[in-house]
């Protein structure tokens, strides 16, 4: 049975003679008792879908589509047979602010309105049917008789809920309840409505741009991008595997669930007003290619109730290694496995960390990945070629490698200019001018001057931090889908490898390549990575979302080196530090050189 | 409101009311001319009365002109802190009684043209902006915007000529019917509205634009606020949407106007009441400023000023009932 079904809802503002299409073409059901989230940025068109389901769009506005509530057309339905459905049937807890309510009428008086209307309840109850609402949404009896303006904003949402909950709605809309409160009120409303849809049985549309909110109570996310759903899904499987490159922007923009990271949004900004041709994440996508920029792409399903636009299919794959095993000859006639059956998958856009202790095989998997050494067993794919042969890394749009030590990945004898300028030359790509504009557009990159005199600074002469950006400005000059860097800050101090970490993080957020970051520091990794592989002995042992790996490890290896390496600041016991020396000194022989 | 700001009110008053009282005392004697040398009248058919020099010596010094102005002004103003008004020179009577019996004719139509152009303004307000931008709002509109242009005295010497010169349907001036003997107090107000009909439709047709177009537009702003959305949300349905909801926030600027315009509606009455020889306070100020009557006019003006001050202080207390976010 479906209580409320949207099919194919358009939404357009017309305003001085433009028109802004807030709402394209988006369906869902509702099935009575169940929770729908909508989540999306502000101005995707989220608002305009819950004001539209009770048809309160101003006359400026059209809508087509249809809208079913209990099998009945409400587009078709007469205004004051639409009137009878709203508020009795179908309420909504408007969007905090003080123009939401009437100024001029008691708190009360409006939370009755609806009820006396609707024959509720007689004149005389209603007072008292009020109070117990009041009560119900944690809101003293004492405020029934004052003004809006005398609220605090987190009491006004509750008298908004209130006032949605006096006739007992079967569908209650929600359209950001929380984004005008603190932490503590924000639970208490949740934790509210959790409890009301299983005492009453509400449907509940939860319309929010908060997505741990709108996560924490409904049991499907609908993802809504420029006014088109880019997916939807069950919450549990958005979160934990998002599949459009906006939702897991989206997911990865958000500090509840990746509580380590730092904070990168999506960069640009989402298309406003005019009818897009292609796929309205289009401006914003890493992996665009030319159908995006055509057609948009319908909403198509993949995989168990879960559905997709993207022409891509999603987030598409990078690289895949399968199997790869390399072994060193040690000079006793043993072999070393440094590499032992490693199967990685690398996405679009993404930042995949491998981690692990120093010879657990991280560095000789990065130049297999990079193509620089061939492995004896197994295949690397890059989009489709393979990377053997280091065929990847001469053209644009390739694989690039930024090696640990800059002193030796660099020429003394080389100036800037020419360093950078390098694999533009040896791979003859464009005139020397334009040479020259890359590489000085690398240079600004990486925030180093690309005027006159630093360009002929020889490379002995610069700082290792420098030296280190002037070898990215190497890499990006190139301008690689795939940037694998290689404990690129081992070698540099504190504050410096805080600067280039950065510095590499934001370039690859803008830029959108995707990342291998290779590292023992399990902290600084867990400042920028999106996926966590962890290594030991040539083999991968665990691999996940960062915060999955770094919360819930599984592998013994993994639970060892999370507890050394993030033990150290966060025990607070007394012994909590002998413990941690004992351990490395037991487990960890190796780790004191590094 | 607390005792401090009780206090500031009090002394804004008092302080408004002296400027009041010198400008009153100072500009009737900036005009040419004095109470005793009106060479003509312009009221027709009265005699004019030519003094010699030495009569008109004797009644400056009878009325105390001759002092200097400054000791007349204090003269004057302990006068007014006693209540004396003074004595009017053209009508031989305390300036008291001159007024009191002339102001209730204005009061009358003012007020009776205030509320009617207030409640006719804000229904037909209300009718333009639920059918905004149909061709009943547009012709609304467009018809009252030209009307507005009409200046009250034009207006009031057309509906004179129209409905008492060529219909006959009203009398042509006055208040009452001289030496009338009426059999009955129906009969007495009947014969009162009958004269002030003309003079009140007059001023109530010079405010109605104001009061349509503010409702109007007021409306029309209200009509786009989110608790509008709400209200509609709740199904309340449209009329009560548009009542309570819509016109009772529009009504607060509407109110607020209302109350200065009674107050401006005392001195405009001058022009009104002057085409309909009407005997209200506006045609008395005429022709004491015609004969110079200068404790006349400074009663007047005093009156009119104090009724301004008034108004704006009822305005003030009622929009704080109507209003809950005024602090009070």
């Amino acid at each position: 049975m479906i209580l409320l079904a949207v099919n194919d809802l358009k939404c357009q503002y017309h305003t001085d003679g433009h028109t802004v299409n807030a709402v394209d073409g988006v369906s869902f059901n509702i099935e009575p008792g169940e929770i729908l989230g909508i989540v999306g940025e502000s101005g995707s068109g989220k608002t305009t879908i819950a004001i539209s389901i009770m048809r309160l769009l101003a006359d400026s506005a059209s809508v087509s589509g249809t809208v079913f509530f209990d099998g009945t057309d409400l587009a078709l339905l007469p205004e004051t047979e639409l009137d009878k459905i709203r508020w009795k049937e179908i309420a909504i807890v408007f969007q905090n602010s003080l123009e939401v309510l009437n100024p001029v009428m008691t708190i009360a008086d409006q939370v009755i309105e609806p009820m006396i209307r609707h024959g509720m309840v007689s004149v005389n109850e209603a007072r008292a049917r009020c109070a117990d609402l009041f009560l119900l949404v944690g809101l003293d009896e004492a405020w029934m008789d004052v003004y809006p303006h005398q609220l605090s904003g987190g009491m006004r949402q509750r008298a908004l809920l209130a006032m949605a909950l006096a006739c007992n709605p079967r569908l209650l809309i929600l359209d950001e309840v929380t984004s005008a409160l603190d932490a503590f009120t924000r639970k208490e409303i949740r934790d509210l409505l959790v409890d009301l849809q299983k005492t009453r049985g509400y449907s509940m549309i939860v319309i929010s741009h908060d997505i741990t909110f709108v996560s924490s109570l409904a049991s499907r996310l609908l993802v809504l991008y420029a006014g088109r759903v880019v997916e939807a899904g069950l919450t549990r499987d958005i979160l934990n595997g998002p599949r459009h490159p906006y939702t897991r922007g989206l997911v990865h923009a958000t500090p509840d669930i990746f509580i380590y990271k730092d904070l990168w949004g999506i960069p640009g900004d989402s298309p406003v007003g005019d009818r897009h041709k292609g796929c309205p994440f289009n401006s914003r996508c890493t992996q665009s290619i030319d159908i995006c920029r055509k057609n948009p792409p319908l909403l198509q399903p993949c995989g168990e109730s879960r559905e997709i636009a993207c022409h891509r299919g999603g987030i598409a794959m990078l690289l895949k290694a399968e199997d790869l095993r390399f072994s060193y000859q040690l000079p006793d006639g043993k072999a070393l496995h440094a590499v032992n059956g490693v199967n990685i998958e690398v996405y679009e856009g993404e930042v995949l960390s491998i981690v692990g202790q120093t010879g657990s095989g991280k560095s000789t998997l990065a130049h297999i990945l990079a193509g620089i050494i061939n492995p004896d067993k197994g295949s690397v794919r890059f989009m489709n070629g393979n990377v053997q042969g280091g065929t990847m890394g001469d053209h644009f749009k390739g694989v690039q490698i930024v090696f640990q030590d800059p002193f030796s990945s660099t020429s003394n004898r080389f100036t800037v200019l020419d360093a950078v300028r390098e694999p533009l030359d040896i791979n003859r790509i464009g005139s020397p001018e334009e040479r020259l504009n890359m590489a000085r557009e690398a240079l600004e990159l990486v925030r180093l001057p690309s005027t006159g005199m630093f360009l002929k600074k020889y490379c002995g002469e610069l700082s290792g931090g420098q030296r280190q950006r002037v070898a990215l400005a190497r890499a990006v000059v190139m301008q690689p889908k795939l940037l694998i860097a290689d404990e690129i800050t081992s070698a540099l101090d504190v504050s410096t490898a805080a600067n280039v970490m950065r510095l590499l993080k934001g370039l690859q957020n803008r830029r959108g390549f995707a990342m291998i970051s290779i590292s023992h520091d399990l902290t600084l990794t867990l400042k920028i990575a999106d996926r966590i592989a962890v290594l030991n002995d040539g083999k991968i042992v665990e691999t996940g979302n960062a915060h999955d790996v770094m919360l819930t490890p599984s592998d013994e290896y993994t639970k060892r080196l999370v507890g050394s390496r993030i033990g150290l600041c966060c025990h607070e016991h007394t012994n909590g530090e002998h413990d941690f020396l004992r351990d490395e000194s037991q487990h960890y022989p190796g780790d004191a050189n590094v | 409101m607390n005792g401090n700001d009780r206090n500031t009110l009090i002394y804004r008053f008092v302080i408004t009311l002296l400027v009041i009282l010198a400008i009153n005392f100072f500009l009737p004697r900036m005009m040419p001319g004095d109470p005793f040398s009106t060479l003509s009248s312009d009221i027709e058919g009265e005699d004019v009365i030519i003094m010699t020099e030495e009569q008109r010596q004797y009644f400056i010094h009878y009325y105390g002109m001759d002092l200097p102005l400054h000791e007349q002004f204090f003269l004057y103003l302990a006068n007014m802190a006693k209540g004396d008004f003074g004595q009017s020179i053209y009508y031989k009577l305390p300036v008291t009684r001159v007024i009191l019996l002339h102001l209730p004719w204005t009061i009358l139509i003012v007020l009776s043209a205030t509320a009617m152009s207030t409640i006719i303004g804000i229904i037909i307000g209300t009718i333009s902006a639920r059918n905004r931008k149909k061709g009943s709002d547009r012709f609304m509109m467009a018809g009252l915007i030209a009307f507005a242009e009409i200046p009250s005295f034009l207006l009031g010497i057309i509906l004179l000529l129209i409905f008492s010169v060529q219909f006959r349907l009203f009398p042509l001036a006055g208040a009452i019917t001289p030496f009338a003997h009426y059999t009955s107090l129906l009969d007495q107000v009947w014969d009162i509205a009958h004269h002030a009909f003309l003079p009140i439709i007059t001023l109530s047709l010079a405010q109605l634009t104001g009061v349509y177009l503010l409702t109007r537009n007021t409306l029309i702003t209200v009509s786009t606020k989110d608790y509008i959305r709400t209200a509609v949300a709740k199904g309340i349905g449209e009329k009560t949407v548009w009542t309570r909801h819509a016109l009772r926030n529009a009504l607060l600027p509407v109110v607020t106007r209302t109350g200065f315009m009674i107050g401006l509606m005392m001195g405009g009455a001058v022009l009104v009441e002057t085409v309909f020889s009407y005997p209200g306070i506006g045609l008395t100020l005429r022709s004491a400023v015609v004969n110079r009557d200068y404790a006349l006019i400074q009663g007047i003006l005093l009156i009119v000023a104090v009724a301004i001050l008034l108004c704006n202080l009822v305005v003030d207390r009622v929009y704080r009932q109507l209003d809950p976010r005024v602090t009070e």
